[in-house]
């Protein structure tokens, strides 16, 4: 497991187009987390992944016009054990409940 | 509407192509030949999803491209209103940028935004997604604006070390050779290349895009190198012990086998762009960098330097024994009947070719030391391309030959932007190369699938030259008979000049043999040193 920390201006799209980058290679994104950091904002990426992808995924981060700053860093077993959807969000349709 | 309503009287010059990927191709023609940048507009719905296709072409080929898609409403967007289509996530992972505009205030920010975006660093395309209230409001126009990037942490920058680095990987090299891609020919630093190759003095070839950087008579050039680059290309690049990069980033069709590519070479790779990076393999040196500082600086520096003698290698790899070989085969015709258009082409000529083999003969026969003069789609290969981007050659250039070379497949995936053609007096110069087959998909049965020719038989095409007539376009057509003569014939030779000078647009169709090839091939999974050089034997 690889933790990636990718710093991004809020903008439209921005977000989406880094996980694009993951999702166009066929991984699993068994935790993800964004939110505001500082004036900017920051998601952390939880990802199996080998150092080709660390380092293609990495660069192509970069060249998104909006993102300011990537950090590929050793992930937390927090960071993994994490639920994905977040704990709390019930996968129950509501037909089923009823 | 509303825009449309606008654009009367705006100054802005717009041509209708009968078709969304018409005019965003003819869009991407003339951002290729001009390096400004192209725009297309296309209504909501299926006019914008029509554009998609032209969008992911100038992504792969890093062409600068604003597109501008009308939108529902802002109050219907998320309804499934009629013809709302969510072009925005449509196109996120083909653009470089994109917005969705939210209020007429941010229009001239969000304009000068995307341009900026579309031609800086390695250029490519973006999105303008505008609801139809923003375009029917009105707002008073303080004129445009300029946009600022916000500040990013320092890029890795090429300091001059690398310089050094490269002439000591140089004075341990026997087998240097260098590559060059668009990127070379994108920065605008062709000059400092070509002084630069002058020095070095080693063997050189270009990818696809990279054709017209280094001038063919150069005695060190090879030509095109890849899946159907010459013989000496592949070999040279195969056998190198340093590669040097320029402005590529070596896509499967140049590296052919990744695992077995330039298998004793170190790599220095010269990029602007650091996602193109170790995409296939690992590289030794990486100058990350606009070209039109990098190659001028390194060019500086090895005035300086002494660099080591090579020419042993370069008479190797230069040499008459790799030399290409005459056509020959079911092909040999058509090669003719290409060298004989492209050697009658006033100079400063501009080639677009569509994709397949005919682009395949185009590249490797046309040789022209014009940057821009020879336009293809190379990364996504779009049948459908040639025509409609020669109209927007022809529009940046009109005082220019532009001869649009196209497959019978590929030509009848845009044969409605004739109209076009004819609407606007283009004197597009049209050549379809009717093997009627989907040639290059049956070249790969025929080699690799037992001549299982599924789905790729185009025998029943209509008649072009009836079709052209109908677009009130002149055309003729050539059989191949004619250039089993050699030299041609002065009949052939005369309707040859007569349609390349003609004053308005003229279709030429060129009858190819069905199972004409395209050589050197370098199979699947193969080496580039593992060519297919001669016509497997018929059956």
């Amino acid at each position: 497991m690889q933790a990636f920390q990718i710093r991004y201006r809020n903008t439209q799209g921005t977000l989406m187009r880094i996980l694009n980058a993951v999702s166009r290679r066929g991984l699993d994104m068994p935790s993800v987390h964004a939110g505001p950091a500082g004036l900017e904002h920051e998601v952390t990426l939880v990802l199996t992944v080998n150092p080709k992808q660390t380092g293609q995924l990495c660069r192509e981060w970069y060249s998104i016009p909006d993102v300011t700053n990537v950090r590929a860093v050793a992930a937390q077993p927090s960071e993994w054990t994490t639920a994905h959807p977040p704990a709390g969000v019930s996968m129950e349709r509501p037909a089923a409940r009823a | 509407m509303p825009l449309y309503d606008a654009l009367e009287g705006s100054g802005l010059r717009h041509v209708l192509t009968r078709h969304e990927q018409g005019a965003v191709f003819a869009a991407e023609g003339y951002a290729r030949v001009t390096g400004k940048v192209g725009v297309a507009i296309a209504t909501s719905g299926p006019g914008a999803t029509n554009l998609v296709t032209g969008i992911a072409d100038a992504k792969m080929d890093s062409v600068p491209l604003v597109c501008i898609t009308g939108q529902v409403r802002s109050a219907l967007i998320g309804t499934d209103a009629f013809q709302e289509t969510d072009v925005f996530g449509v196109t996120l992972s083909l653009t470089k940028w994109s917005r969705i505009v939210r209020t007429i205030d941010e229009i001239p920010e969000v304009i000068a935004e995307g341009f900026h975006w579309a031609r800086s660093g390695r250029p490519g395309p973006v999105i303008i997604d505008i609801p139809t209230d923003m375009l029917k409001a009105k707002k008073e126009f303080s004129g445009p604006v300029k946009f600022t990037p916000h500040a990013r942490p320092a890029e890795a920058k090429a300091d001059g070390g690398f310089t050094d680095t490269i002439v000591a990987m140089l004075q341990h090299a026997s087998k240097p050779v260098a590559l060059v891609g668009a990127g070379a020919k994108l920065s605008g630093a062709i000059p400092d290349l070509r002084r630069l190759l002058d020095k070095l003095n080693i063997p050189a070839f270009a990818t696809v895009h990279g054709l017209g950087a280094v001038p063919p008579e150069s005695p060190y050039y090879l030509g095109m190198v890849g899946m159907h680059g010459t013989r000496a290309a592949n070999m040279a690049l195969h056998e190198t012990d340093l590669l040097l990069v320029f402005g590529a980033r070596m896509d499967d069709r140049v590296t052919g086998e990744p695992t077995r590519f330039a298998p004793h070479a170190k790599i220095v790779h010269f990029e602007i762009d650091p996602a193109q990076l170790d995409r296939v393999r690992p590289g030794d040196l990486s100058v990350i960098g606009d070209l039109a500082d990098t190659i001028p600086a390194f060019e500086a520096e090895l005035r300086k330097q002494a660099i080591p003698d090579f020419s042993p290698w370069r008479g190797i790899a230069c040499g008459p024994e790799r030399a290409e070989l005459d056509p020959r085969g079911f092909a040999q015709p058509t090669i003719r009947f290409l060298d004989e258009l492209f050697s009658r082409l006033p100079q400063d000529s501009v080639v677009i070719t569509d994709v397949g083999q005919h682009q395949m003969w185009a590249a490797q026969r046309y040789r022209s030391s014009s940057p821009r003069g020879f336009i293809t789609s190379g990364g996504l290969g779009s049948m459908g391309f040639a025509l409609p981007a020669a109209v927007g050659v022809q529009l940046a250039k009109p005082d220019t030959c532009v001869l649009c070379v196209s497959g019978d497949g590929g030509f009848q995936m845009n044969i409605q932007e004739l109209a076009t053609v004819h609407r606007l007096g283009l004197p597009v110069k049209m050549v379809i190369i009717d093997n009627k087959y989907l040639g290059m998909v049956r070249q790969w049965q025929q080699l690799f699938y037992e001549r299982n020719y599924a789905e790729t038989d185009l025998s029943d095409n209509p008649d072009f030259v009836e079709i052209a007539k109908a677009y009130k376009i002149p055309a003729r057509r050539l059989h191949e008979e004619a250039m089993r003569e050699f030299p041609v014939s002065n009949y052939t030779g005369d309707l040859i000049d007569g349609f390349l000078h003609s004053q308005g647009p003229e279709l030429l169709v060129f009858d190819c043999h069905p199972e004409a090839n395209v050589y050197p091939m370098v199979p699947a999974g193969a080496a580039l040193s593992e060519m297919l050089l001669e016509e497997e034997p018929t059956q």
